[in-house]
C-alpha cells in the first residue's frame, strides 16, 4: 500500500529552519516514485528508530563481534562471535542452541531458521547509533547489504526482523506493533528515507 | 514413528516429535552420556553432533534431527581412543567428570575447525560449556595435547 | 551449628578369609569414638565397627573397594592407593570398585568436611600392611627361610639369598589362613611408592566415554520418573491443585501429594525440608513428566509461621521457621539493623573497648556476602524402588549414614532392610549431605508402588535449595598512635546463622580482642557449602587484613607473618585453632613462589590472602590484568600445607579447581530473593565462571612435610575471596565489600 504525501509549498524553508540535513541523502531508483517529505519521513523514523534499537533488534546488530543479550542487553553469556559469515564459529554456531522453531518455556533460546548476527564484512552495527547514523547507514547499500530501497523496504516482512515480536515469554517485544513497524518503515522511505540530523 | 541415525545406527523411536533431543537419548535410547544440565542450552552438558555442529541437545526438537546424522559421546571413537578423548585422560581433566562429555564434544568441533587452536581460540569455542569443578586449565591442556596427538597421527 | 573440636580417635581391628575359589580376603574392623569433624559430621557416634576390603586372586588381581562416596575429589583412586602403598601392590593389578553402604563394614562413608583422606588414611594403610605381612608368612612358610628375609615390589615376593620369587595371588589363599599380625610397622612416608606418586583417575575411561556412572544415569527397567511442583517462593505452600489438564498429557501416570515429614517428625542434623507439602508429577519419561507440569494449576497460600523440630547430637530442640516472605534488600537492611544491636560474646581477650576508647585510630569496615546456590552440574535426583518389605535407593549421596535412620522412620522399615547404592555425584559441594531429595523419591516410590527416579529440573535445583547462608560482618581494628594493632573486634551475623570462627586467626595473636556473633531466623533453607563459614570469612577478615596493612604502612604479608609470629612466641588466650607456624609457612611459600615484590610482576595488580580451615592452611597471590577493559585474574599462585599429599597431579587439579570455583563465587556468585521468590533460576541469571574467564596459570605448591593427610577439597577455597578482592583494590583502586564483585566492575555491559 502506497501513501502519496501532499507536498506543502515551502518545504525547503521548513527544512531549513527544522534542520534537517538533506546532506548525503541517498536517492535511488526505488524512490523516485515516491513524493518526498523530509518531515514526514523523520517523523517515520522517529518510530523505526526506536524499534531498532529496543533490544529485539539491536542485540544482535551489536558494535562489537558477540552479540547482545536481555532487556538490559548486557553480552551474550558465553561471549559467542560473529564469525566471518555472522553465523557464528566452529563449536559456537548461532544454529547450536537458537533453533528453527522456539522450546516451549521461560528463558528458552529465540529460535528462527536463520538466526545470525550480520556478517564480518557488513556489520550493520545499530549499538550506539544517533538517529542520523543509523538512517545513513540504511540506505546506504555499501553498508546496508547492498539493498536497494525496494529491498529495503521489503525487508519489514523478513524472517528474522518479525522474530524481534515473538522471542518468547519473558522477552518485551519492541515499543510498537510489527503492524505500527512496518507502517512507519515504508513511510520513512517512500517518504525519501531522510536521516535526522543529529545534535 | 519417528527414525533416526545415531553412531552410524538406525533408531526407531515412538514420541513426540517436539521431544528435545536429549531426553530421546537419555530415556528412549538409553544413551545417558549426553548430560542434562540446565535445559537452556546455556551450560553446554548436553553437547552433540549434528551433522558435525555442536548442538545443544536439550534445546534441540527431536524433530530435526530426523535425516541428520547425530554422534554422541558413546559413538565418537570405537575404543574411547578418539584424540580428544586420549588427551583428556592424559592430562586427566576430570574432577567430578559430569560436564567433560558434553566439553570433549564441543572440542572435538573446535578442532576439526582449526588445528593449531590459541588460547583465545579455546576460550572462544569452549565458553559455552560450564564446568562446575573449574576444570577450565586442564581443559585447555587437553585441547592443546589432543591437536598434537591428533597431527601425529595424520 | 557450633563449633567442635577437630579429631579422630579410633582403634582398628584386622580379619583374613579366603576367597570363594582360593585368594586372600583381608578385612579391617574398627572401633572408634569419633568427633564431628568440623560441623559435617555431628551423627556418627554410633557407628562402631568397620570393615574394609582387600582381595587378591589367585591370578594376582587385586581388588581394592573404595569406601566414601565420590564427588569428584577423587577418592576412587587416592583411597585405594592407600592401601595399595603397605601392600606394595603393583597399581596396575589394582582395581577398584565403589563399595556397598555399609559403615559398620566400610566406616563412616561420608564426603564432606575435607575429610575423606584425614578419616581413612591410618585404617586404609594398617589393612595393607597386614595383607603384605601375611603374605611373606604364607612365602617363609613355603620356602622354609625367615619371614625377615623376605621382600616385597610390585606385587612379587622375593627372596634374594635362594633367588626365590612368587607373585601375591600364587600365595594369597595360602596367606588367608595366618593369623592377623598385630603392630604392624607401617612405612616410613620416604619409602612410599604409590602415595606421593600421580597416578590417573581410575574412572577416567568410563568420564570420556559417556559410561552410565551418575545418580541421573541410573535406570531399571519399567522405571517411572517423577517431578515435584513446589511453590514459587520460601513462605509459601500448597492450598490446591487442578491437575485435570496434566493427567490427559501422554505418558502421566498420577498427580497427588506428599508430605515430606507428618507433624512432629523428629529431623535428624542434616535432614533440612525446604518445602513439606509436595506436589508430584509421575509419568513414564523426563520429558513428559516435565511437559504435565506446564499444565499444572496449582493455588499456592502463605504457609504462616511453623516449627521444626532437630533431633540431632543427642539434643532435642524446636526451630520457628518465620513466615515472611522475604527480600534481598529488606534483609539486607535487616542485618543492618541487628548488627548495631548487643550481640552474643563468642570469644573476649584483654580489654577490649578500653582498646577502642585509648586507639589514635580506629578502622572499620563492613562487609556482606549474598547466598549462594550449589549448582552441581547433575541436579538433584535419587532413584527409588520401596516395596512392603524393603527399600533400594540409589544416587547422589555425601553421606548414607546421615540419611538412613531419617529413611528408616518415614519408611518404617528396618534399616538392614534399606540398600543405598552410592553413584558416582555430579557434584556435591556440601548440596548432597541433605538427604530430602533422598526421601522424597522413596516416598514416592512408596506411593505409587514402583520404581521411580525423582529429577529436579535446573530450575528445581537452584530455587528449592539448600543455600550457603547469606553474611555479614564488621571488622574494627584499634591502632595506637604508632600505628600497633592494640585491638581487633568482630561482629558478624548472618541469615540465619553467623560466620563467626571466634577461635582462629587473629584470634591468639591480638592483646584486646573481641569476636560476636547473632543469627536472623529465616525461612530460606541453608546448608553447608564448600568450607561453610569459612568461605565468607576468608573473604571479610582477609580483605580486611589488607585494608590494615595499608593503614599500617606495611606489606600485607609481613603483617600477617608478624601476627603469627606473635601467635607462635606469646599466644593469646587458650583454644587458638590453628597452628601459627604452618600457617606461617604457607605465606612465606607463596611469597617465593609467586615472586612477591619483584619487579618482573609489576604489571599485575597482586592480592594476598590466607586462611585455615577444615585442618589445613592454603594462601594465594592472585594477579589481576585488564582484559577488555574488565578486571581479568591472569594467574594465580598457591601454597598449601596438608601434610602428606596421597595423589600429587589430583591434588593440583582440586586445588586449581578451588581457586577457579573461588574466583566465580566471588566474581559472580549470589542468589537474591523478592518476597521468597529467587530471583536466578537458571544459568542464563546465575553466572558461573565460564572458561574465557579462568585463569592462564595456577601454580600449586604444596609444603613438603610427612604429618599425616589433612583435607584440601575446601581449604583452598575460602582465601580466593579475599585474594580477588585485593587484587581488585590494586587493579581499579576500589574497595570491595560486597559479593559478588563484578557488578559493581563494569555495571554497563557486565552480565
Amino acid at each position: 500500500m502506497k501513501k502519496y504525501i501532499i507536498v506543502l509549498a515551502g518545504i525547503v524553508t521548513i527544512v531549513a529552519l527544522l534542520s534537517f540535513s538533506l546532506k548525503d541523502q541517498p536517492i535511488s531508483d526505488a524512490n523516485d516514485s515516491f513524493h518526498k517529505d523530509s518531515i514526514a519521513s523523520v517523523n517515520a523514523f522517529k518510530d523505526v528508530y526506536k524499534v531498532l534499537i529496543s533490544p529485539r533488534c539491536m542485540n544482535c546488530h551489536p558494535s562489537g563481534d558477540v552479540p547482545l543479550q536481555g532487556d538490559d542487553s548486557h553480552l551474550h553469556t558465553m561471549l559467542p562471535q560473529r564469525g566471518k559469515d555472522g553465523k557464528g564459529i566452529n563449536s559456537m554456531k548461532c544454529g547450536n542452541c537458537h533453533q528453527a522453531t522456539p522450546m516451549e518455556g521461560l528463558n528458552q533460546p529465540p529460535a528462527h531458521p536463520d538466526w545470525h548476527l550480520p556478517p564480518a564484512d557488513m556489520k550493520m552495527v545499530f549499538e550506539g547509533k544517533t538517529p542520523g547514523q543509523l538512517a545513513k547507514q540504511l540506505v546506504n547499500p555499501k553498508t546496508n547489504g547492498g539493498k536497494t530501497m525496494k529491498q529495503l523496504m521489503e525487508h519489514a516482512d523478513d524472517g528474522l526482523v518479525k522474530i524481534g515480536w515473538d522471542m518468547g515469554e519473558g522477552r518485551t517485544a519492541p515499543p510498537i506493533s510489527h503492524a505500527e513497524f512496518k507502517k512507519a518503515w515504508i513511510r520513512w522511505i517512500e517518504t525519501g528515507a531522510y536521516a535526522p540530523k543529529d545534535k | 514413528m519417528i527414525t533416526l541415525s545415531i553412531n552410524k545406527k538406525t533408531y526407531n523411536v515412538d514420541v513426540d516429535p517436539e521431544t528435545p533431543l536429549l531426553w530421546v537419548l537419555r530415556d528412549e535410547l538409553g544413551l545417558v552420556g549426553t548430560k542434562y544440565g540446565c535445559g537452556l542450552a546455556q551450560c553446554g552438558a548436553c553437547t552433540v553432533h549434528l551433522n558435525g555442529e555442536a548442538v545443544r541437545s536439550c534445546v534441540t526438537k527431536v524433530s530435526r534431527a530426523v535425516g541428520q546424522e547425530v554422534v554422541t559421546i558413546e559413538g565418537l571413537s570405537e575404543k574411547g581412543d578418539h584424540p580428544v578423548q586420549k588427551a583428556w585422560l592424559e592430562i586427566d581433566v576430570a574432577q567430578c567428570g559430569y560436564c567433560q562429555t558434553g566439553q570433549i564434544m564441543s572440542a572435538v568441533v573446535l578442532l576439526k575447525a582449526n588445528k593449531n587452536p590459541t588460547d583465545a581460540d579455546i576460550d572462544a569455542a569452549m565458553a559455552g560449556n560450564i564446568c562446575r569443578c573449574g576444570t577450565y586449565l586442564r581443559i585447555r591442556d587437553a585441547i592443546k595435547l589432543a591437536a598434537q596427538i591428533e597431527r601425529k597421527e595424520a | 551449628m557450633a563449633d567442635l573440636k577437630t579429631s579422630i580417635t579410633r582403634r582398628s581391628f584386622l580379619r583374613s578369609s579366603a576367597l570363594a575359589g582360593g585368594g586372600l580376603m583381608i578385612s579391617f574392623s574398627w572401633l572408634s569414638a569419633f568427633k564431628s569433624p568440623d560441623t559435617m559430621a555431628p551423627e556418627l557416634a554410633d557407628w562402631a565397627e568397620l570393615t574394609g576390603y582387600v582381595k587378591i586372586t589367585p591370578d594376582n588381581i587385586i581388588k581394592i573397594l573404595n569406601p566414601n562416596p565420590e564427588f569428584g575429589q577423587n577418592v576412587m583412586t587416592s583411597l585405594p592407593m592407600i592401601v595399595a602403598e603397605e601392600l606394595d601392590a603393583d597399581w596396575k593389578q589394582v582395581l577398584v570398585e565403589m563399595g556397598p553402604h555399609d559403615n559398620v563394614k566400610l566406616g563412616p562413608q561420608f564426603t564432606g568436611g575435607s575429610n575423606s583422606v584425614r578419616m581413612y588414611w591410618k585404617p586404609l594403610r594398617e589393612a595393607g600392611a597386614a595383607a603384605r605381612q601375611m603374605l611373606i608368612e604364607a612365602a617363609s612358610q613355603s620356602w622354609a627361610v625367615p619371614a625377615a628375609e623376605i621382600t616385597t615390589k610390585a606385587g612379587i615376593l622375593y627372596h634374594q639369598k635362594t633367588g626365590k620369587q612368587a607373585t601375591y595371588g600364587s600365595l594369597a589363599t595360602k596367606a588367608s589362613a595366618i593369623a592377623i599380625p598385630k603392630g604392624m610397622k607401617l612405612k616410613d612416608a620416604k619409602e612410599f611408592k604409590v602415595v606421593k606418586s600421580s597416578i590417573k583417575n581410575v574412572e577416567g575411561k568410563k568420564i570420556v566415554t559417556g559410561e552410565p556412572l551418575f545418580g541421573l544415569d541410573y535406570h531399571v527397567e519399567g522405571m517411572l520418573i517423577a517431578m515435584i511442583e513446589h511453590p514459587p517462593a520460601f513462605g509459601m505452600k500448597l492450598k490446591s491443585f487442578d491437575a485435570s489438564e496434566a493427567l490427559k498429557m501422554p505418558g502421566i501416570k498420577d498427580v497427588f501429594t506428599q508430605k515430606l515429614y507428618e507433624d512432629g517428625f523428629e529431623q535428624g542434623g542434616f535432614d533440612t525440608r525446604t518445602f513439606n507439602d509436595l506436589l508430584v508429577v509421575v509419568g513414564s519419561n523426563t520429558w513428559q513428566v516435565m511437559k504435565a507440569r506446564k499444565k499444572l494449576k496449582v493455588e499456592w497460600e502463605p504457609a504462616g509461621e511453623y516449627k521444626d523440630i532437630i533431633a540431632a547430637r543427642g539434643q532435642k530442640r524446636e526451630v520457628v521457621v518465620p513466615a515472611e516472605l522475604e527480600s534481598t534488600e529488606a534483609q539486607l537492611k535487616k542485618m543492618q539493623e541487628w548488627s548495631a544491636k548487643p550481640a552474643p560474646q563468642l570469644r573476649k581477650d584483654g580489654e577490649p573497648e578500653a582498646a577502642f576508647k585509648n586507639a589514635a585510630q580506629v578502622i572499620e569496615r563492613t562487609y556482606n556476602a549474598p547466598f549462594l546456590a550449589h549448582n552441581c552440574m547433575e541436579p538433584m535426583n535419587f532413584f527409588a524402588h520401596v516395596t512392603d518389605d524393603k527399600a533400594l535407593v540409589a544416587g547422589p549421596l555425601q553421606a548414607p549414614g546421615w540419611s538412613e535412620p531419617t529413611l528408616a522412620k518415614l519408611l518404617n522399615l528396618p534399616a538392614d532392610k534399606i540398600e543405598i547404592q552410592m553413584t558416582r555425584m555430579g557434584g556435591g559441594f556440601g548440596r548432597r549431605a541433605y538427604g530430602q531429595y533422598l526421601y522424597e523419591a522413596a516416598l514416592i516410590s512408596k506411593k505409587v508402588k514402583a520404581p521411580i527416579k525423582l529429577v529436579y529440573s535446573r530450575e528445581d535445583d537452584m530455587t528449592y535449595g539448600i543455600y550457603r547462608p547469606m553474611y555479614t560482618a564488621t571488622y574494627r581494628a584499634a591502632l595506637d598512635a604508632n600505628k600497633k594493632l592494640i585491638g581487633f573486634h568482630v561482629n558478624g551475623g548472618g541469615i540465619p546463622e553467623h560466620a563467626i570462627h571466634a577461635n582462629r586467626f587473629p584470634a591468639g595473636t591480638v592483646d584486646n580482642y573481641l569476636a560476636e556473633g547473632w543469627a536472623i531466623p529465616s525461612n530460606i533453607t541453608i546448608g553447608a557449602f564448600r568450607a561453610p563459614r569459612s568461605n565468607f570469612n576468608a573473604a571479610a577478615e582477609q580483605s580486611f587484613l589488607d585494608e590494615l596493612a595499608e593503614a599500617m604502612g606495611k606489606d600485607p604479608i609481613d603483617l600477617r607473618l608478624e601476627l603469627l609470629q606473635k601467635g607462635k612466641e606469646s599466644p593469646v588466650g587458650q583454644n587458638n585453632d590453628y597452628d601459627a607456624e604452618r600457617y606461617a609457612g604457607v605465606l612465606k611459600l607463596v611469597r617465593e613462589k609467586s615472586g612477591w615484590g619483584k619487579a618482573e610482576n609489576k604489571k599485575y595488580s597482586r592480592g594476598v590472602a590466607a586462611y585455615f580451615c577444615h585442618n589445613s592452611y592454603a594462601a594465594h597471590v592472585v594477579d589481576i590484568v585488564m582484559k577488555n577493559g574488565q578486571p581479568y585474574v591472569e594467574r594465580v599462585f598457591s601454597a598449601i600445607d596438608c601434610g602428606i599429599v596421597v595423589n600429587p597431579d589430583a591434588a593440583i587439579n582440586m586445588v586449581q579447581g578451588a581457586v577457579v570455583d573461588g574466583i566465580g563465587n566471588a566474581f559472580y556468585g549470589g542468589l537474591t530473593h523478592k518476597e521468597g521468590r529467587a530471583v536466578q533460576n537458571n544459568f542464563h541469571a546465575y553466572r558461573i565462571i565460564r572458561m574465557n574467564e579462568a585463569p592462564k596459570k595456577i601454580e600449586v605448591h604444596f609444603v613438603q612435610n610427612d604429618i599425616d593427610p589433612t583435607g584440601l577439597g575446601e581449604p583452598p577455597f575460602p582465601p580466593v575471596f579475599g585474594a580477588v578482592a585485593n587484587a581488585l583494590f590494586k587493579a581499579t583502586g576500589q574497595r570491595l565489600y560486597q559479593q559478588p564483585y563484578a557488578p559493581q566492575l563494569n555495571k554497563r555491559r557486565a552480565f
